[in-house]
């Protein structure tokens, strides 16, 4: 198989999420409503508090990255969430696929449409809180938002391991788990106020890290953004293997049979 | 000597919750089925087609057992075996909003197609399906039978060199089935594929299998071809007189080759050894009666099945 085969093995899992979302209404609050709620509440907040520019980009960055974490997670999720709620499972793994062709497939998809909600968010903190975002330039914000995307891969990959793992009922997942990440990675409050031993459970998730790089931008603040980067791509190659693991493991138990049914 | 294109040995199947206890599926397996044949697996509910059809497609992987599929290890070759192979089953399940197009554009971009080639084979099996008229309309939307023949059209997208097909005409119409059949027939006569096909209808197996293995319970009861089945089984013909008057079964019954008896007021069905030349003295016993009609009715599969699944 040349080059384009190959990549079309990928690319199948982004045009079946792209053709689903196009024909979803409610794609929309996806991608405009819930984004929107989330930032206006945060910037007004901030106004209500009276808090200084610092602590606002604080908080905005918190919000903005929250929002694009979870609108790629849930795309990345979307691969076998789909394919759960149609039963149509056994048609995707009847074929040659492994864990990366479906995950880089649904995160190519998931990049796509966190960058339309980060330039929707961007546009609407400038004209609405003064917040520009991209004060720092181009490369700090491809460097966070990359975190962010890895992150979500990283949260979607655990969330089809999930289903895989217990079947149906483990779709919940899909949207409990970055509220774990709003609790625990410094997204509206720097880490350092979680008590001691959840500090070690947040210095563990490579989103805190690619935070505090972000905002030490607008505050300056000492980060540590090459740990972070280096836990982002052990969790991603560890995800992708426990995922291919959970797969087979599925095919052993039978699972495989009983999502399809 | 034939080549296969499935090797199954002492395959064996259980499945287990987590707070159940673990239930035998399938026991002990082994067959083989020659490249370019249409087997048949037949079987009353839960006796394990699906499990079995499930292993030999890689779909779940068998406890214990060796397995070859086209000549390549079952274990270590699943990718290639993968590539070679594909499925269409009973109620198909795809996305639910994607078109008959996109859908098989979806599962031919997961087998690496890829710009005008993948085009071409969408057309071509959207046109070897009669899927022109519908190629726009959601799966949502698309009638039992057409599902079908997107299922059957998914599973040729790949031009695979063994096709399992699942019950592939539960829930259709007669009609529909028999064009279903005649469509199966002639995917295996134009691409000499081989093809193993679970079903619960006899005429189906009859029409389209040149071997079939006969499922309960987990095991295989009998394997051979339809007609010897039907031989070797000693079913016997069954002999249908309707008549007016008195006939005393006992005595038909004590007639050398009779195999039993049934009867109700004026009709009477008598099963008899082919071999045995009994129907003579059997019409003999029918003299202070008034023979209305005789018929002779050859076992189908029908009564295979309901002999093996007792």
């Amino acid at each position: 198989m040349n080059w384009r085969g190959k990549l079309n093995k990928y690319l199948a899992s982004a045009y079946k999420n792209w053709i689903i979302s196009k024909r979803n209404i409610f794609t929309v609050f996806e991608l405009f409503f819930w984004p929107m709620i989330s930032l206006l509440s945060i910037g007004l907040l901030t106004r209500f508090l009276k808090v200084d520019e610092g602590m606002g980009s604080f908080l905005l960055v918190g919000a903005i990255a929250l929002t694009i974490l979870q609108v790629a997670q849930i795309d990345v999720a979307y691969v076998l969430l789909f394919d759960m709620w149609s039963k149509s499972i056994k048609n995707t793994f009847i074929a040659p696929v492994h864990s990366y062709h479906l995950v880089f497939g649904a995160l190519l998809f998931g990049i796509l449409r966190g960058s339309v909600v980060f330039l929707i968010l961007v546009v609407v903190s400038r004209y609405l809180f003064g917040f520009n975002f991209l004060a720092g330039g181009p490369v700090p914000v491809i460097i966070f938002l990359a975190g962010v995307f890895a992150t979500a891969a990283v949260i979607g990959i655990a969330v089809c391991i999930s289903i895989l793992t217990f079947g149906q009922k483990a779709d919940v997942a899909a949207w409990s788990l970055s509220g774990l990440i709003l609790l625990f990675s410094g997204i509206y409050y720097p880490i350092d106020v979680l008590p001691a031993s959840l500090q070690v459970v947040a210095r563990a998730i490579p989103l805190t890290y690619f935070l505090e790089y972000y905002r030490s931008v607008f505050i300056p603040e000492p980060h540590n953004l090459a740990v972070g980067a280096l836990l982002a791509a052990f969790y991603l190659i560890a995800g992708l293997i426990l995922f291919d693991r959970a797969i087979e493991r599925a095919r052993r138990t039978g699972i495989m049979l009983r999502l399809s049914e | 000597m034939a080549k296969q294109a499935v090797q199954a040995n002492g395959i064996c199947k259980s499945y287990k919750g987590f707070f159940t206890k673990a239930t035998m599926v399938l026991k002990n397996i082994s067959l083989e089925i020659d490249e370019g044949e249409i087997f048949g697996l037949l079987g009353p509910n839960g006796s394990g087609k699906t499990t079995l059809i499930s292993i030999f497609s890689t779909l779940i992987y068998p406890e214990l057992g060796s397995l070859r599929i086209l000549g390549l290890d079952g274990q270590k070759d699943r990718d290639q075996i993968r590539k070679l192979i594909n499925i269409s089953t009973a109620k198909p399940n795809f996305p639910w909003s994607l078109t008959v197009k996109e859908n098989l554009r979806h599962y031919g971009m997961l087998y690496g197609l890829y710009g005008s080639g993948l085009a071409r084979i969408v057309s071509d099996q959207i046109d070897a399906f009669e899927l022109n008229d519908f190629q726009d309309m959601k799966f949502e939307d698309l009638s039992t039978g057409l599902k079908q023949r997107l299922s059957l059209a998914k599973a040729m997208l790949n031009s695979p060199r063994l096709l399992f097909l699942d019950e592939p005409t539960t829930g259709l119409d007669p009609d529909i089935s028999l064009k279903t059949r005649l469509l199966i027939q002639r995917i295996h006569k134009e691409q000499n594929i081989s093809v193993l096909l679970s079903t619960h209808y006899m005429p189906e197996a009859e029409m389209l299998c040149d071997r079939i293995a006969f499922l309960r319970k987990g095991e295989i009861v009998a394997l051979d071809t339809p007609q010897n089945l039907k031989n070797h089984l000693g079913l016997g013909e069954k002999v249908i007189v309707q008549f007016l008057g008195q006939v005393d079964t006992a005595e038909i019954e004590k007639v050398p080759g009779v195999l039993s008896v049934s009867s109700v007021p004026g009709k009477a069905e008598i099963t008899i050894d082919r071999n045995a030349d009994s129907l003579d003295r059997i019409v003999k016993l029918f003299a202070r009666a008034k023979i209305l009609d005789i018929s002779i009715k050859e076992p189908d599969l029908e009564d295979v099945f309901i002999e093996l699944a007792r």
